[in-house]
């Protein structure tokens, strides 16, 4: 305190009034000089509380598994009355379902075409008085054409308009291995039986739509086109002469092996897109209480009948720890879910019905000695669309933002988003940081040190940022042309062999002719590397920021991958280190087109089928980004 | 038991014999006409028809007059009053539930098969009250009478495509008439609408063909819907036509293999005894035309490939039933033959986003014949068309002369729907789909329904072909569900708050800057240590 103010007055109004009633003319002068002191130490303290943010933000990821962190899942719309439900599905059922299996075997012993698959489904709808119907298509691929035919079947509900629909999917080719798998003939068998025992209540309130897609993604896809009259190029359908209802819900079945001990939720869509969270809440409280088959997360067993193998360098004591287990398994539900978001691949046939704002996901048998069948899957199956036909409007209560890290526990986006979006705020004053350092210097020449710092002086330099934007964009471009090449016939095809290497080459070396056309820097003009580093973290952390409410993996991801490499970015004057260090670089951004061929077509094939954005985001904005900052660090001299 | 209706008999006697306008005679007819469908439903139509001799409708000039006195026996008083009240020259309610499908059941006995409720009634004009203050009138009169929503077809939903729905009997030529038209798509059907219904009848439920009228049965049927026509015939009368149409499936559970029916599997009640007033009373079986079946009790006439039972003469209580020797085969049914209609009806509406959208009608032509239809709209103003988008294709191909004769009534944003009507020729044996951009309208908040994530029914299209003969069926499309862009009303006060908290900071910032002075202050660098 000043020592030329009064002394303090002893009641609390006139030290009200004192503090009120301070001459005015000195009002703009203090806050001013608040506002310096508050600048002053901000900036003092920015590089811790750029080191806090960081830690803080994987720490957060660390700790999404956390119990702590987490909530347990619950019914939001009351219109699905769960409790309610007592499904009618009988032996009867499971007897004609069993049948059909027998037909069905037949058939594939019998090696049977696609075209006769289908016919002899929509044969057996027909039989049941249902509108049945096949459809063609042809999916042209850039190394390979895929045709199939689809069987499909609408019930037209009683005493309804017909404006609305579910439906109820199974692919002829199951999701083991993601698409390499058996074929899901128990599920196709079981789709049978329930249309004919669901067609025979009048009670349903939307039509009952039965799709058999063959394939495993193909298929649907071209089902989901010509159902909503989506063009795709390079898929050509067929129409659907039995035109139905808006479809709001939808399941898909997965039931490959001959029994289930477990269902397995599968609810990730193309571009990392989730149901409405009631849905999958719903179908896991009537499996579990109703159906009396337990759920878990995708094909992960729990611990009890999995027991967990846990990396030999975590302490005894952790892992004996109970709490550690429920960490480990939540984690691992975690890693899988980023696995399909981040990379914007559905995680079953129920992923491409998200695009046209239909709530699914897939039902996956999990196969095991018992002690459940048909009966049990029939009555899951009626009692999760009786909870979708009570429904008098679209789900919309319940989270569309979500994290499950169990069955029963989930993240609400108060509690995963700030992981990225703290490296995101940390970049973002790295970037601000560089981009001062960039315009600004400490001139100490002809100064002592005795004068102290109040006597040196900033000088400012030129920020010359056109050529560096010129840089990104051309490396954006680069990135453009880049995926041109990757998704071509040729490269796919011979992705294995020696064309991998020269590409990587071509795309790593080409940036570094930028060394050979700078310039000679006058003294006056910032560092190059300096604004093009301050530019590129500026860049990538509202990329950052914005992908995280759309596809929170994918920016999660890009965090992880992205902070800290891009953050200490050109530190090194020496041109041994620079040139290291670039290669470094260079592999982190396209390593993938070295060492993940597979991964690379998978990717592709999704871009392709179903307009996953990872292949084109990975080639245009990911490695882009990274090789402007291995730019960043060659420039710094 | 034998006195009761002799009693009864007695007391209509009685006050048949009150004096009474001019002592007008009534008719009572009731028939009911049962159809076994190809694929194993069974079609039912009931239809009780009330004559009365030698009235006309009221006047419109004299509404504000004191009315004459309205006595009937026979024909309903609680309809007659409101017919009266309002001068309606011909009115034709249709309270329907389900999707008339025209290729597998053909075209239904009574046309109005549109889902939801669909009321049209011609009304004279020239009065003191204008036609619309009495169609408004009308609407709330018939909803309370028949307890549905009916009001909701005010004037957002009220248009007046006069080539579509012509009269069905005459017009008094004294004034020039007009017709008012309205549908509520999302409108039901069900118990609290068939007991006002049977009010209207001479004898309720209790006697005769309506004694089948059994709620529990009639709503669980795969379509329903019942109707109210009030026609005038010059020489005849004022007739009151009361219809409930149905169509049963013996099929439904997939455990019945046989599509047999009887009174007592598809209403769940039997004809006990003849309603005594009726003139006539018949019940009439379509008999198929190939394959083996039984039927019994044996007809008291046969006509025109029909079983006549007249429910006076034939012994009760009266079980009809039928019978086939064999199992039913779906797959011979839904492959082999051709639809029961020579046009197929297709509407969608593709929705792209939640502003626009993409409307397709397709219209098969069975005939070997090109056929001209009429194609008639009546869109609330929510889906506004884009005329200009308009394309006919045959077979993938454009035709540019299958669309003529336009006549477009714009819609007016919160007030009045759209009228589009068109003709449309289509080349034999081949379809013409008619696909046009459509825009979604952005509600205000208040307008939007309590279930607001549903989205909004769009009532049917019509379409009527253009034959030499007259009369010619109108055809309903299927309804459309239509996705408007809609808030999130589950918390309207986040939203608010946040919206308010946006804006303000926008202006206050900008307002800031715009009335603040720049000067420079200088500070000495030690006073901010």
């Amino acid at each position: 305190m000043d020592p030329t103010d009064p002394p303090a007055p002893k009641s609390l109004l006139a030290r009200l009034k004192a503090r009120f009633n301070k001459p005015k003319s000195d009002t703009t002068r203090s806050r001013l000089r608040r506002v310096l002191i508050i600048e002053e130490r901000l900036s003092k303290w920015l590089p811790y509380i750029k080191f806090l943010l960081f830690t803080v933000g994987f720490l957060w990821v660390l700790a999404l598994p956390l119990a702590e962190l987490g909530k347990e899942t619950y019914i939001d719309e009351n219109a699905l009355s769960p409790g309610h439900i007592r499904p009618q599905f009988a032996w009867a059922d499971v007897h004609s379902a069993d049948r059909w299996l027998d037909q069905l075997e037949k058939l594939r012993d019998s090696n049977a075409t696609s075209e006769k698959r289908a016919e002899f489904i929509s044969d057996e709808f027909r039989k049941l008085g249902l509108l049945g119907a096949t459809q063609k298509y042809t999916l042209t691929l850039v190394n390979e054409t895929r045709s199939g035919v689809n069987a499909y079947a609408v019930s037209p509900s009683p005493r309804i308009s017909g404006t609305e629909a579910m439906v109820i999917s199974a692919s002829w080719i199951g999701r083991k291995g993601e698409g390499n798998g058996d074929l899901n003939l128990r599920g196709v068998a079981i789709l049978l039986a329930l249309a004919k025992y669901l067609k025979g209540s009048s009670s349903w309130a939307k039509d009952l739509v039965f799709v058999v897609s063959d394939g495993y993604l193909d298929g649907m896809q071209a089902w989901l086109n010509a159902y909503h009259g989506t063009e795709q190029k390079n898929l050509k359908v067929e129409s659907l002469p039995h035109p139905s209802g808006v479809i709001w819900n939808a399941l898909s079945i997965d039931y490959a092996c001959h029994s289930f001990s477990h269902l397995g939720i599968f609810h990730e869509g193309v571009n990392g897109r989730l149901p409405n969270q009631d849905l999958i809440n719903s179908f896991e409280r009537l499996s579990r209480w109703t159906g009396g088959v337990p759920v878990v997360m995708y094909d992960h067993l729990g611990s009890q009948l999995e027991p967990p193998v846990y990396p030999s360098w975590i302490p005894k004591f952790i892992r004996q720890n109970k709490r550690f287990e429920s960490y480990w398994q939540h984690g691992r539900n975690t890693v899988r879910h980023i696995g399909y978001q981040a990379r914007g691949r559905p995680s079953g046939i129920h992923g491409l019905f998200h695009r046209h704002r239909i709530d699914a996901f897939t039902m996956y048998a999990i196969c095991a000695q018992g002690p459940h069948g048909f009966y049990a899957m029939g009555r899951v199956v009626e009692a999760t669309l009786t909870a979708m036909n009570n429904l008098l409007e679209r789900l919309h209560a319940s989270f569309f933002f979500y994290l499950l890290t169990g069955p029963y526990t989930f993240l609400k986006i108060s509690s995963y988003l700030p992981s990225p979006v703290l490296i995101s705020v940390a970049m973002m004053i790295q970037g601000l940081t560089t981009w001062s350092q960039a315009g600004w210097v400490l001139d100490v020449s002809g100064k002592t040190a005795i004068t102290g710092p109040a006597a040196s002086k900033w000088i400012t330099r030129r920020r010359d940022v056109l050529p560096v934007a010129m840089t990104m964009f051309f490396t954006h471009v680069w990135g453009l042309a880049l995926f041109a090449i990757v998704s071509t016939s040729w490269y796919i095809k011979n992705i294995q062999q020696a064309v991998s290497l020269p590409v990587f080459v071509l795309f790593a070396s080409l940036p570094l002719s930028i060394l050979a056309i700078t310039r000679k820097q006058s003294p006056g003009e910032a560092p190059v590397g300096l604004v093009l580093k301050a530019l590129n973290v500026c860049f990538a952390s509202p990329i950052i920021s914005i992908t995280s409410v759309l596809n929170f993996s994918l920016a999660l991801s890009f965090a992880m991958l992205l902070g800290i490499p891009l953050s200490i970015s050109a530190w090194s004057r020496r041109l041994p280190v620079r040139i290291a260090s670039y290669s470094i670089y260079a592999l982190l951004a396209l390593g993938w087109v070295l060492f993940l061929p597979e991964e690379t077509k998978t990717a592709l094939w999704h871009w392709e089928i179903a307009s996953a954005w990872f292949a084109p985001v990975v080639c245009v904005v990911y490695a882009p980004l990274v090789l402007q900052a291995g730019i960043a660090t060659l420039l710094t001299r | 038991m034998v006195l009761l209706p002799r009693l009864y008999l007695a007391l209509i006697v009685l006050g048949a014999s009150i004096p009474c306008r001019a002592g007008l005679s009534e008719y009572f007819n009731e028939k009911l006409t049962l159809t076994p469908l190809r694929d194993g439903k069974v079609a039912s139509t009931f239809s009780f028809s009330t004559l009365l001799k030698g009235g006309s409708p009221r006047d419109p000039s004299q509404l504000g007059e004191d009315d004459e006195s309205q006595h009937y026996t026979l024909f309903p008083l609680g309809l007659g009053q409101i017919l009266r009240e309002y001068g309606v020259a011909e009115l034709h309610l249709s309270l329907n539930a389900g999707k008339w499908n025209y290729d597998r059941w053909g075209y239904p006995l009574e046309p109005g098969v549109g889902t939801g409720a669909e009321l049209w009634a011609w009304l004279g004009d020239g009065g003191v009250r204008s036609v619309d203050d009495r169609w408004k009138g009308l609407r709330s009169a018939l909803a309370g009478l028949f307890c549905s929503s009916l009001s909701r077809l005010d004037e957002h939903r009220t248009t007046s495509p006069a080539e579509t729905f012509k009269p069905e009997g005459s017009l008094p030529e004294t004034s020039h008439h007009q017709l008012r038209h309205a549908s509520l798509p999302s409108e039901n059907v069900c118990t609290e609408n068939l007991t006002p219904f049977l009010k209207l009848l001479p004898c309720k439920g209790l006697s005769g063909i309506a004694t089948l009228l059994n709620p529990h049965k009639l709503f669980d049927a795969n379509w329903h819907g019942l109707g109210v026509h009030v026609l005038w015939h010059k020489d005849e009368g004022v007739e009151v036509r009361l219809t409930f149409q149905g169509i049963f499936d013996p099929l439904r559970s997939a455990y019945v293999r046989k599509q047999d029916w009887s009174f007592e599997s598809l209403f769940a009640r039997k004809i006990e005894k003849a309603c005594p007033v009726a003139n006539s009373s018949e019940i009439l079986v379509t008999l198929p035309q190939t394959g083996e079946y039984s039927i019994s009790p044996e007809p008291t006439s046969i006509r025109n490939s029909m079983a006549v039972y007249d429910t006076k003469l034939v012994q009760k209580p009266l079980n009809l039933a039928m019978s086939w020797p064999h199992d039913f085969d779906h797959l011979a049914a839904s492959s082999t033959r051709e639809p029961l209609t020579s046009l197929s009806l297709q509407r969608t509406l593709r929705e792209s986003s939640q502003l626009d959208g993409h409307l397709t009608v397709s219209l098969t032509n069975h005939k070997d014949t090109s056929t001209d239809v009429l194609y008639l709209e009546t869109m609330p103003w929510i889906v506004q068309f884009y005329l200009h988008t308009l394309v006919a294709t045959v077979e993938g191909r454009v035709k540019v002369d299958a669309v003529s004769n336009i006549s477009y009534i714009p819609a007016i944003p919160h007030s009045r729907p759209t009228t589009f009507q068109a003709v449309l020729s289509i080349p034999p044996n081949s379809t013409l789909q008619l696909t046009m951009d459509v825009s979604k309208a952005f509600l205000r908040y208040t307008e939007h329904p309590p279930d607001a994530q549903r989205g909004w029914d769009l009532p049917p299209a019509i379409i009527m072909p253009l034959d030499d003969k007259l009369n010619s069926p109108r055809l309903y499309t299927p309804n459309i569900l239509v996705d408007l862009a809609t808030p999130d009303f589950s918390m309207p006060y986040n939203v608010i708050i946040f919206t308010c908290t946006v804006i303000s900071f926008i202006f206050g910032s900008i307002f800031n800057l715009m009335t603040r002075k720049f000067v420079i202050v200088q500070m000495d660098p030690k006073e901010s240590k």
